[in-house]
């Protein structure tokens, strides 16, 4: 804080006056991020408590390790999907095709796959690998269709999506005759198969691309542009960012994304169908905005719909573990979903009825005039 | 009340020792005004002086804390808006408050007819209404066009309208000229004597000095929330008002540096020309120097600029920079090209609001700040922000509080930074003082010549005279899209302005 305060032109700080300004920059680093997350924060108690009452209500069947292997290997593919539904909802669009895109990439291996090993099994064996990539390309294909559809035609993320799922969705459907495709890869299976001690490879692997797109939202150029383009499209716009290139990247990424869940669908189950998870999409959706994700855009958290996933994860099949139906599992999502915005809505209240602690000297914030000129003023270029 | 009393013997509608308080902000502290009718009330101030405030009182959206409101001699210690619509007082939005998918005719009338409590809406008898009203005001409106197709003038008058068809005796006009062209603020005060005639009473409220001396009759000062003076319009003039305004001396003491006469222009625009917006427009910017560019709302500055910037490229025309030629057909050409532009409306256009100001300041540079793995360099971005922070002196706590918390002039400190950080060769900027109070003008003022002073080519756009004489080295002036007039040196000052302004 020292650092920001020192008047323009004062003297050189010392080195150690540099060594405060250091430790004072990563303390107030740390508090900022502290109060930014605490929609984080709230996951974490909420995932607590799901996990404590499961736990209390059926611990033989709930802590069973068999239990807490299945929440490991179910969550990675609806997380990833959940963070590819986070990145369109950071621009302030939205994407209802990701799974419809993850069951095309599914199909796309296992067609692939099938096809080859019906005449040399051996030669699939060995393209397995390529396989998986061509799956990821197809995901990434229908993310750059999303993102064409989006950015440059100009289409409301909703409606282009809407239209892409149901066209996805099609296709599969035709390709596959509305039956369900046997035979993934061997090795994909045998891979899922695999745990880094007691922890599955898929739920290492959820916790790895989490990591990176945490990362790739923080530290690339591309991924602030992609949280301020959601902030406000008309100010990135004058900042000089292309929203095209933005928003294309975007869904392609997603797409990218729905590729790896697709291919996360087999590794864990061998077999693909045009609708598999059909569930998923609303389920998504929940999953991103409990996380913290500001459907309005520019505001969203990779750690928090991680704790999200976990949460619902648990959830399902805590209720599966007190035999309690699917149906009494949407009733729950539901009020869980509405339980957090209401909290939300209450916490805002009362933030917003505290005066404004920030409120600088000179800042005018409780004049009676709460909209400066600027925003009226020149309506000019109408 | 049937018979509408002309002659000014008693007030329509007076306040007396208002006082309105916001948590421990007073916005209001006795303030008193009267209303005659057949008269134009100016009530002029700054942002921030209470004027909104007062016109929320009278029309019964606030309540006051102390003090009284006497309509038609009957003393109200408050009003509420139903109240004040049926004694006949009418405000007019900057937004009009219309309906955009009605007609026009539809518009003027409906309100009445909901207020009349009238459960059945009927086409029929509501045409002749809206149309004894046009004509009676010698008006040139379509009453079946959509009213969201027109106009922001012809809504502006639909507006007027609907207010006369509510028999109002009090207008109250919340800035009206501010989106007007020049010839449209004429066709205004035409209507505005009429409304005269009829023996309304009108409010003006606006900070624009040569309307308030052209339109009223009366003035009123405010400042802080007190009254600072009020009286007959022909005892104040341009500099009085102003004086009374912002409290202080108006300050067009002229501030620039010298240039070097050699050095190679820094930004040069030849033949610039947008079909519709503007035309043949030439000139040249030089290292160090802050050029002015006025004129009317509508007259083109604005789309000057944004073509410079490439928000709305030019259809022909050169632009170069350095003496090397650009091609800027998107604003990410014309950031490439080192050129920086500071939006008119702040608000929406400048800033993300709910992001940090650590955020909003390095928005434009991200890719400049990037490490050689292309992934950004976070010891660099924290030392741009910690530089641009201290160094534009940014009253805030910390650079991680949101924007939306500052003040205006804290606001387009940061809309500079964030160009600043791009370290553009040439600034454009649009209003860069409208909306900010009247030392952090200055300050702002100042902070441009010291970034004109490291060899950037600046371009201030901007209706604000003084502001221009304070610190432009050359001013051109801007009317119906084409360059008019290069005012220099000691030809520039506020009244030279003016006049090639309104010429």
């Amino acid at each position: 804080m020292s650092a920001n305060e020192s008047p323009p032109g004062a003297p050189a700080p010392g080195d150690g006056a540099r060594f405060n300004d250091r430790v004072g920059t990563v303390t107030r680093d740390i508090i900022g991020r502290a109060s930014a997350n605490r929609k984080t924060g709230r996951m974490v108690v909420a995932l607590l408590l799901a996990f404590s009452i499961f736990a209390i209500a059926n611990p033989r069947v709930f802590l069973s390790p068999l239990n807490l292997q299945n929440i490991g290997v179910t969550a990675p593919e609806i997380g990833i999907i959940a963070i590819a539904m986070m990145l369109a909802m950071l621009t302030g669009g939205i994407d209802l095709s990701l799974v419809a895109i993850a069951n095309l990439s599914a199909i796309t291996v296992v067609a692939l796959y099938s096809g080859i090993a019906a005449n040399d099994p051996a030669l699939a064996e060995s393209l397995t690998l390529p396989i998986i990539v061509a799956g990821v390309l197809v995901g990434i294909g229908c993310g750059m269709l999303n993102g064409f559809l989006v950015s440059v035609v100009g289409i409301t993320p909703i409606l282009a999506t809407l239209g892409t799922m149901q066209i996805l969705n099609g296709i599969a459907i035709v390709t596959t005759g509305g039956s369900t495709l046997y035979g993934a890869p061997e090795g994909l299976t045998a891979f899922g198969r695999t745990a880094l001690g007691p922890v599955p490879i898929l739920f290492v692997l959820f916790i790895a691309i989490a990591v990176l797109m945490a990362l790739f939202l923080s530290t690339t150029s591309l991924g602030r542009k992609i949280q301020l383009e959601g902030a406000n499209p008309v100010a990135a716009r004058y900042s000089g960012i292309s929203s095209r290139s933005v928003l294309m990247s975007t869904y392609t990424l997603g797409g990218a994304l729905a590729g790896i869940a697709g291919v996360l669908f087999l590794a864990r189950n061998p077999t693909a169908s045009a609708d598999y998870g059909a569930s998923y999409v609303l389920l998504v959706i929940v999953i991103a905005v409990l996380g913290g994700t500001n459907p309005n855009g520019g505001f969203a958290s990779v750690a928090g719909v991680v704790l999200a996933t976990l949460t619902l994860q648990i959830v399902s099949s805590g209720f599966t573990a007190l035999r309690l139906s699917s149906y009494e599992y949407a009733i729950a999502q539901g009020v869980i979903l509405i339980a957090v915005m209401v909290l939300d809505y209450v916490a805002a209240n009362r933030r917003q009825r505290r005066p404004a602690i920030e409120a600088p000297p000179d800042a005018r914030a409780a004049s009676p005039e709460p909209t400066p000129a600027t925003a009226q003023r020149d309506t000019e270029h109408s | 009340m049937d018979a509408i009393q002309t002659d000014a013997a008693g007030p329509v509608l007076s306040v007396r020792g208002i006082t309105k308080r916001f948590g421990g902000v007073t916005a209001l502290a006795g303030v008193s005004l009267e209303l005659r009718s057949g008269e134009v009330h100016c009530l002029a101030g700054e942002n921030g002086c209470g004027k909104s405030t007062l016109i929320k009182i009278i029309s019964g959206v606030e309540r006051p804390d102390a003090g009284e409101i006497i309509m038609d001699g009957e003393t109200h210690s408050r009003m509420n808006a139903t109240a004040a619509i049926t004694s006949g007082v009418q405000v007019i939005y900057q937004d009009f408050s219309l309906f955009p998918n009605l007609s026009v005719a539809e518009n003027i009338v409906l309100t009445a007819e909901v207020a009349g409590r009238q459960r059945f809406y009927r086409a029929r008898a509501i045409r002749p209404k809206a149309q004894a009203i046009v004509e009676e005001l010698g008006l040139d409106l379509d009453l079946d066009s959509e009213v969201g197709e027109l106009s922001v003038a012809d809504k502006q008058l639909t507006a007027i309208c609907r207010a006369l068809v509510n028999d109002a005796r009090v207008i109250i006009m919340d800035e009206p000229t501010t989106a007007l062209t020049h010839s449209e603020v004429a066709r205004l005060f035409t209507v505005v004597e009429r409304l005269r005639a009829r023996g309304v009473a009108l409010v003006f409220v606006s900070h624009k000095l040569e309307e308030v001396l052209a339109i009223s009759q009366r003035v009123t000062i405010m400042r802080s929330g007190r009254v600072v003076t009020s009286g007959l319009a022909t005892d104040f003039d341009r500099r009085s008002i102003a004086q009374h305004m912002t409290g202080a001396e108006l300050d067009e003491t002229r501030v620039v540096s010298p240039l070097d006469p050699d050095a190679r222009a820094r930004l040069t625009v030849s033949h610039l020309d947008l079909p519709g917006a503007f035309h043949d427009v030439s000139f040249t910017v030089a290292p160090g120097e802050i050029l002015g560019v006025t004129g009317l709302l509508g007259s083109g500055r604005t789309e000057i600029a944004e073509a410079i910037f490439g928000a709305r490229p030019a259809a022909s025309g050169d632009i170069l920079v350095d003496g090397l030629p650009v091609s800027i057909r998107s604003i990410p050409d014309a950031v490439a090209a080192g050129i920086g532009y500071v939006p008119e409306d702040r608000l929406s256009q400048g800033l993300f609001l709910e992001k940090s100001i650590a955020d909003n300041i390095i928005a434009g540079s991200l890719d400049r700040h990037r490490n050689r793995w292309r992934g950004l360099d976070g010891m660099r971005i924290r030392s741009t922000i910690s530089r641009l922070f201290a160094s534009l002196s940014i009253k805030a706590p910390n650079a991680e509080a949101p924007v939306r918390s500052l003040s205006g002039g804290n606001a387009q400190r940061v809309v500079l930074a964030k160009w600043l950080a791009t370290d553009p060769k040439v600034l454009l900027l649009n209003g860069p003082t409208v909306g900010v109070d009247v030392g952090s003008k200055s300050q702002i003022l100042e902070l441009l010549r010291k970034a004109a002073s490291s060899g950037m080519a600046i371009v201030v756009i901007s209706d604000d005279a003084p502001e221009l004489v304070s610190c432009c080295h050359r001013v051109l002036v801007v009317a119906r899209g084409r360059v008019v007039d290069v005012l220099e040196g000691d030809a520039i000052s506020a009244e030279s302005i003016h006049e090639r302004m309104a010429a």
